[in-house]
């Protein structure tokens, strides 16, 4: 019983077809029918020989036509039965007959950079190289016109090379032999995502298998698509066979520079600028030199690196560039590891000349420190000398920061994209229009400080300024301290505690006045817990004040003071006190300046972020950019990039297509030639691998063939499952055209001419 | 003279005949053409011939005894010849229903009728009493279905064919056959010493054939069997489902023939093949004859062998 339920444990290609057969196995007995009535009339004058043989033969005759009637049926019923191509589902003795397999094969290539990893010894073949030739191998033991193969890269972003699933094997070497070594990184969760589709969309093919080629490497297996991996994995298990082929080696050794950056936000011409490279030896491996270059020229500062197995930050002090605008710097390791893009990494680096700051004043005062925004225009660009004994008169500074101080009623006139931040000190209400200015400033990058004021109408920033996220919350209540008490409130500042970055400056640091600070009045603001906004500093509660030790922990009803929250690609800053002396007393401490600067390092985003890209990205030219005609583009081998203009009204103007190659392109701007750096992605550089019980764990511990470097044995055996039987049925369908065409002939059956 | 031979052989086809309406005619022209292709004619009339001595036994006449012979040897002989008197032919037509099948002529796109197996047996026999009254023969017709319609008494008279031919033309096909039961009656009938050629499908029992063909062997008559068949009887061609309707009430069947058709022609076969060796039990001729032939072939066959046998 067992047996015959294998046996007739049958799947189609074509479903359609076998339900035909029904219908067209009755056209036999049709026509016979039909036959039966249409007859013609014979007068007959030998009856009795005719009625004597039929006498006869009745019986002989009856068993020959519904033999051939049978016969008939049959044929035109396994001829569409071998049409719709029926499968043998499971292993069986019946399903080994069928010469020609059926099933879908859908090839996971990992083509990512560390794929180009030389396996075996320097200049050995790659482990993509082997990829391809197992591919090749795989496609080989496929039938042709009988299984169908489709092909997926891993590498980022994951792409179906050969989709829809293809029964031409020529047609899949091909695509094989078309697949470049990318110097991308993993994208195995992705890869996985196209395989499915094409399972999703092949479904009536006979049996499936999704095989992974990959290195192993801890780079493609434990990343943040882990739990999109597992999910994926799991899903699939239930509809295919999953092989994996690990062409990862135990001890594989590579160095990389991991990443190099300025060691602060702001680099200037008027600054001697730190730089560091991270660099890292994944596994084993000798040590190296470290050779830093500046626009191609080598700095000094180098040396030799002893590499510990962790990440190791080299410091290359006092860079100075002499001209604003973009830089390439590089970190170089000279090693003899075998991947050797990654030894290098670019970095292209914004250099600001001059930044220009434009500060709203929402009081504008009689004398220099009457506005809102006159301290901060004192702290951001301190005077080196004062101008004879007028005080109003405007003072020289040799300051990186060139601010421009305007009343909240020039805000419309200013080009925001002048400037690399807007500060708004006080001013009291803004418009619309002017929130969206402010908006689209800030998502391209542009860094805003809020600071309150007398001015400020709470329900104008509620409602104009929230919902374009300008604010990180609703102002709700002005607080000020007790009237004709001298005490104000406290910043919650512990220079040995744990701070915010942008007060890193002042950690340990005793006397910076943070401390003792007064903030009289401050707006109140509500931030949800789920908020993604920074609090940077908080005010200490009347009782904190009170009391003689100081909470160590910050609580949660605590106010904040200042906050920074990320809109776009830009930051806002909201100082909830004035950014004078009118609420405050910290304009008066020495910690200001710093903290201003600080702070406006803060609020301005990396403006050379979308000039740093890594293999695989595109990249997205920002509208701000100046341009004097179409920007085009070149890549490290001075081959044309395409550039596509984007839709108006978005944040970015143009967009090229991944950029696959690591080095530097050239930008022309039509006023300028910028370099656009594109790196591998430093994760590809760890070619450590894990085993198989990881590998499967990080397939969700599905079922799954773990296989080395090569073919095992069992996968050249013909597989007896998934055979088609579409042929061996067609044979027997020809041999029964055969048999009916002799037995018509020996029965008479046949149409003499 | 080959132009006038072939102009009269055209009229020895079926096909043609059938578009001739008039059987005297029709006898006329087979003769016609049958015997400008022959150097001489089988019969020779009436004449005075020895034909051989025998012994003499107990009650034989002894006016035949050859007293010359019996005086020289002594021994008692008795001369013998061949027959003085004229050739007596009685022709025997089946003018049953069965014969009157026929399809030749009937397919080829002709206007005429379809030549069946009665017109083929009338057209024989016509030619036949033809040629023995041009040679003095008399001539004899019974013409029968299931009783014997019509007989005529063996005449040499000239007028007799004309009556024999409007005979043929007149007698009506409806009831079926009796072959042994009117044999019988013929032989009741005949007083002389025939030769009687009998012209039908003998779609009947065989064993009423067997018994009025011994019935006339016993009064000493010569016979000639000849049995015709239509072309489709004897090939059955039919493809298609067919519905056969059987003449003299012989029932129905629908069928496909081309499965039927090697066994109706082995029933066919073991009947002729009974019917041959019946025949031939008893010195009686046969021949089969397909009515989609020409009749030359079959009558100078029939008179090659008579002529062979009368030797």
């Amino acid at each position: 019983m067992t047996q015959f339920a294998i046996i007739l444990a049958f799947a189609f290609v074509t479903p359609a077809f076998f339900v035909a057969g029904f219908l067209l196995a009755s056209i036999p007995i049709i026509i016979h029918i039909l036959n039966r009535r249409r007859y013609k009339t014979v007068q007959w004058a030998a009856m009795e020989f005719l009625l004597r043989a039929m006498k006869k033969n009745r019986r002989r005759l009856k068993f020959e036509q519904w033999l051939l009637l049978a016969t008939r049926c049959a044929v035109l019923f396994l001829v569409a039965t071998a049409l719709a191509r029926p499968l043998a589902c499971r292993q069986s003795t019946l399903a080994s007959i069928a010469g020609a397999r059926s099933g879908l094969h859908v090839i996971v290539i990992d083509n990512s950079y560390s794929m180009a990893y030389q396996a075996d010894r320097p200049d050995a073949a790659t482990h993509f190289e082997r990829a391809k030739q197992l591919a090749k191998e795989l496609i080989g033991t496929f039938q042709a016109g009988g299984e169908a193969v489709a092909i997926v890269t891993a590498s980022r972003p994951a792409s179906a090379v050969l989709s829809p699933a293809t029964y031409d094997m020529t047609a899949a070497l091909g695509a094989v032999d078309r697949i470049e070594q990318s110097y991308g990184g993993t994208d195995l969760a992705g890869a996985l995502r196209a395989a499915k589709e094409i399972i999703d969309h092949e479904k009536t093919l006979g049996e499936r298998h999704l095989y992974l080629i990959t290195d192993g490497t801890r780079s493609a297996w434990d990343n943040t698509d882990a739990a999109a991996l597992k999910q994926l994995a799991v899903d699939l298990s239930q509809k295919v066979v999953i092989t994996h082929f690990n062409l990862g080696k135990p001890n594989q050794w590579n160095e990389a520079a991991l990443a190099v950056k300025p060691a602060g936000n702001l680099v200037s011409t008027r600054l001697n600028n730190d730089l560091s490279a991270t660099v890292q030896s994944f596994g084993q491996g000798p040590d190296a030199l470290l050779q830093w270059k500046l626009d191609g020229a080598t700095l000094p500062g180098g040396g030799q690196v002893r590499f510990s197995g962790e990440p190791m930050t080299l410091t290359q002090a006092g860079a100075s560039f002499k001209t604003g605008g973009a830089h390439v710097i590089s970190a170089e390791l000279i090693g003899q590891d075998r991947l050797k893009i990654d030894n290098t990494r670019w970095r292209v680096l914004d250099v600001a000349a001059e930044m220009k700051v434009l500060i709203v004043e929402g009081e504008r005062g009689i004398n220099r420190l009457g506005g809102s925004g006159a301290f901060l225009d004192l702290a951001l660009a301190p005077p080196t000398e004062t101008s004879g004994d007028n005080p109003n008169a405007a003072a020289k500074s040799d300051s990186y920061v060139a601010p421009e101080v305007v009343s909240d009623l020039e805000l419309g006139n200013k080009v925001l994209n002048d400037y690399r931040c807007v500060i708004l000190a006080g001013v009291g209400q803004l418009t619309a229009a002017q929130a969206d200015q402010l908006a689209l400033f800030v998502k391209q990058g542009g860094g805003l400080i809020i600071f309150m004021g007398e001015p400020v109408i709470a329900d104008n920033y509620n409602q104009v300024l929230l919902p374009r996220g300008l604010m990180p919350g609703p102002l709700t209540k002005r607080v000020s301290a007790a009237g004709g008490d001298q005490n104000g409130f406290l910043f919650d500042f512990k220079p040995h505690a744990s701070l915010h970055p942008l007060l890193s400056l002042f950690a340990g640091e005793e006397k910076t006045g943070l401390d003792t600070a007064q903030v009289f009045t401050y707006w109140q603001m509500d931030l949800k817990p789920d908020a993604k906004v920074e609090r940077v500093l908080d005010y200490l509660t009347p009782s904190d004040a009170a009391a003689t030790t100081r909470p160590a922990g910050r609580g949660e009803a605590r106010d904040p003071a200042i906050t920074l929250h990320t809109l776009g690609q830009g930051h806002v800053i909201t100082v909830t006190t004035t950014a004078n002396a009118e609420w405050t007393t910290f304009p008066a401490k020495p910690s200001y300046v710093a903290l201003m600067h600080e702070l406006l390092a803060g609020s301005i985003g990396a403006g050379d972020r979308w000039m740093n890209l890594s293999a695989g990205d595109s990249l997205q030219v920002p509208r701000n950019l100046k341009l004097s005609a179409a920007p085009t583009m070149v890549d490290p081998t001075e081959k044309e990039v395409v550039l596509e203009p984007l839709p108006a009204g978005g944040p970015m103007a143009y967009r090229s297509g991944p950029l696959n190659r690591p080095g530097i392109y050239k930008l022309s701007t039509g006023v300028a030639t910028l370099p656009i750096a594109v790196n591998v992605p430093p994760d590809e550089a760890d070619v450590r691998t894990i085993d198989n019980g990881a590998i499967k764990k990080a397939l969700g511990d599905v079922d799954v063939n773990l296989e080395g470097d090569s073919l095992p044995p069992a996968a050249l055996v013909v597989n007896k499952a998934g055979n088609d039987f579409g042929w061996p049925i067609m044979l027997a369908a020809a041999l029964l055209v055969a048999s009916e065409c002799f037995m018509a002939m020996r029965f008479g059956h046949y149409r003499r001419t | 003279m080959s132009e006038v031979q072939t102009d009269y052989r055209k009229y020895l086809d079926p096909r043609t005949l059938a578009r001739i309406s008039s059987l005297d005619l029709r006898a006329r022209l087979i003769v016609e053409g049958l015997m400008t292709g022959m150097h001489r004619s089988p019969y020779q009339g009436a004449s005075v011939e020895f034909a051989q001595h025998r012994p003499y036994v107990a009650g034989d006449d002894i006016r035949h005894v050859d007293w010359k012979v019996l005086g020289k040897t002594d021994r008692v002989y008795l001369k013998q010849y061949i027959e003085e008197t004229n050739l007596h032919l009685i022709c025997v037509v089946d003018a049953s229903e069965s014969m009157g099948y026929g399809t030749v002529g009937s397919s080829d796109g002709g206007s005429g009728a379809a030549w069946t197996k009665y017109d083929h047996a009338t057209a024989i026999a016509a030619s036949l009493s033809y040629m023995a009254i041009q040679q003095q023969d008399s001539v004899g017709l019974a013409v029968f279905d299931r009783e014997m319609k019509k007989y005529l008494k063996p005449s040499n008279s000239p007028a007799q064919w004309k009556t024999i031919t409007h005979e043929l033309t007149l007698v009506p096909r409806l009831a079926k056959t009796g072959t042994g039961h009117v044999l019988d009656q013929l032989a009741e009938k005949l007083t002389h010493r025939s030769l009687i050629v009998i012209l039908s499908d003998f779609f009947d029992d065989l064993a009423g054939i067997q018994q009025g063909l011994r019935h006339l062997r016993y009064k000493k008559h010569e016979m000639m069997v000849f049995q015709v068949l239509d072309p489709m009887e004897i090939e059955f061609p039919f493809e298609d489902v067919t519905l056969f309707k059987g003449l003299e009430q012989s029932g129905e069947l629908l069928t496909e023939p081309r499965a039927l058709r090697e066994g109706y022609l082995e029933q066919l076969r073991q009947f002729t093949d009974e019917l041959k060796k019946m025949c031939r039990g008893m010195h009686v001729d046969f021949t089969r004859m397909n009515s989609g032939e020409a009749l030359d072939v079959s009558l100078s066959n029939f008179l090659a062998a008579r002529s062979a046998s009368m030797k």
